[in-house]
């Protein structure tokens, strides 16, 4: 089994620009520390139809100055610089919003892997000997020769389909024929629950499938038994 | 009916018609009927739990209505059929990824299990690596 860069194609190419700009990173690097309740407030800003801040600071008051978890100046800043990041990606318009929403997820859970890991890569194919290359690259990669972890990312658990889970599992399965042990994991930047009623309509096999979802981010930077 | 009550019950009338606008989207209907069968039950439950309400909860719910009611794209619909009721819960304080607790003579586990149901798949065909 070894790691390849993915090769580059036109869609790839524009998603690589979208990757690299910085809001994407400092998005990210805000979520790493953001509480359970700031992350649902920025996937409802980042999904949301009006980018006025003060109407998120009143959906969301517990975060903006009128609850328990905002009386720490500390709380109500980190909250005030997600919201006004999340608002740069909703404003960046309809059809870049969802390529930014995904990059986004991916970036996080790189961040948070590089937290315990320095061989965080990304967009990058597993090989196999005999078994043909699948065409899609994986998100996320952590590529430890003793414990491979691939990471396919979605912003939502609608995103989630019999490809993802069918080509996860492919690899882990012929990854133990060469008796490499690789984690195969799927991450949702939103609910384990409405990521579960996902899985429980597919056949597709995934019992060998970590879920990682948005209440366990925290998860993917601790180290793996 | 109190404030909390009230709230909950404007929030779950909200989410059945989000629900009708996401189910336009034939191959995502199963989907769409599944969330809503968890959420909405979880949503109507906001009623009952025992805490103050929090400052700004009522105004909180309010907006969150207005904004879902702004939605007239199916497919965005469908992304806020999970993201509304975290929304509500958080500004109602309770929450929303347990079913509501079932009285003691209709106790989950002592429901007959239904048989699973076939999965037909078209909806994968659409969402091929969707992010």
């Amino acid at each position: 089994m070894r790691f390849q860069d993915a090769a580059r194609d036109a869609r790839t190419v524009v998603y690589a620009g979208i990757q690299a700009d910085p809001l994407v990173a400092r998005v990210a690097g805000l979520l790493v520390a953001a509480t359970p309740a700031e992350r649902w407030m920025a996937r409802a800003v980042m999904n949301g139809e009006r980018t006025e801040p003060e109407i998120w600071r009143r959906i969301f008051p517990s975060l903006f100055g009128e609850g328990p978890a905002a009386a720490a100046a500390e709380f109500l800043g980190h909250a005030e610089k997600l919201l006004a990041a999340s608002l740069e990606v909703a404003n960046r318009g309809e059809q870049a919003r969802s390529s930014y929403r995904g990059a986004i997820v991916e970036e996080l859970t790189a961040q948070l892997l590089a937290r315990r890991s320095g061989t965080v890569k990304r967009e990058r194919r597993v090989l196999f000997d005999g078994v043909p290359a699948e065409i899609h690259p994986y998100d996320v990669t952590v590529e430890s020769a003793a414990k491979p972890e691939v990471y396919d990312c979605k912003w939502g658990a609608r995103g989630i389909n019999a490809d993802v889970l069918n080509q996860l599992d492919d690899a882990r399965t012929h990854a133990a024929d060469e008796e490499i042990e690789l984690d195969v994991a799927i991450v949702v930047f939103d609910a384990r629950r409405s990521a579960d009623i996902r899985l429980d309509r597919s056949t597709a096999r995934r019992d060998g499938t970590r879920l990682v979802a948005l209440e366990t981010f925290d998860e993917l930077a601790k180290a793996r038994p | 009916m109190t404030e909390r009550a009230e709230a909950a019950a404007r929030a779950a009338l909200a989410y059945r018609a989000l629900a009708d606008l996401a189910e336009t989207v034939e191959d995502e209907w199963q989907y769409v009927t599944d969330l809503t069968d968890a959420y909405l039950p979880s949503i109507e439950a906001l009623a009952g739990a025992a805490a103050p309400l929090p400052a700004g909860a009522m105004d909180a719910v309010d907006e969150a209505i207005d904004e879902i009611a702004l939605i007239t794209d199916p497919h965005k619909a469908i992304d806020w059929l999970s993201t509304f009721p975290h929304v509500v819960a958080i500004a109602l304080g309770g929450d929303v990824d347990e079913g509501p607790e079932t009285a003691p003579t209709e106790r989950a586990d002592d429901a007959e299990p239904e048989p699973p149901e076939p999965d037909d798949d078209p909806p994968f065909k659409l969402l091929r690596f969707h992010r």
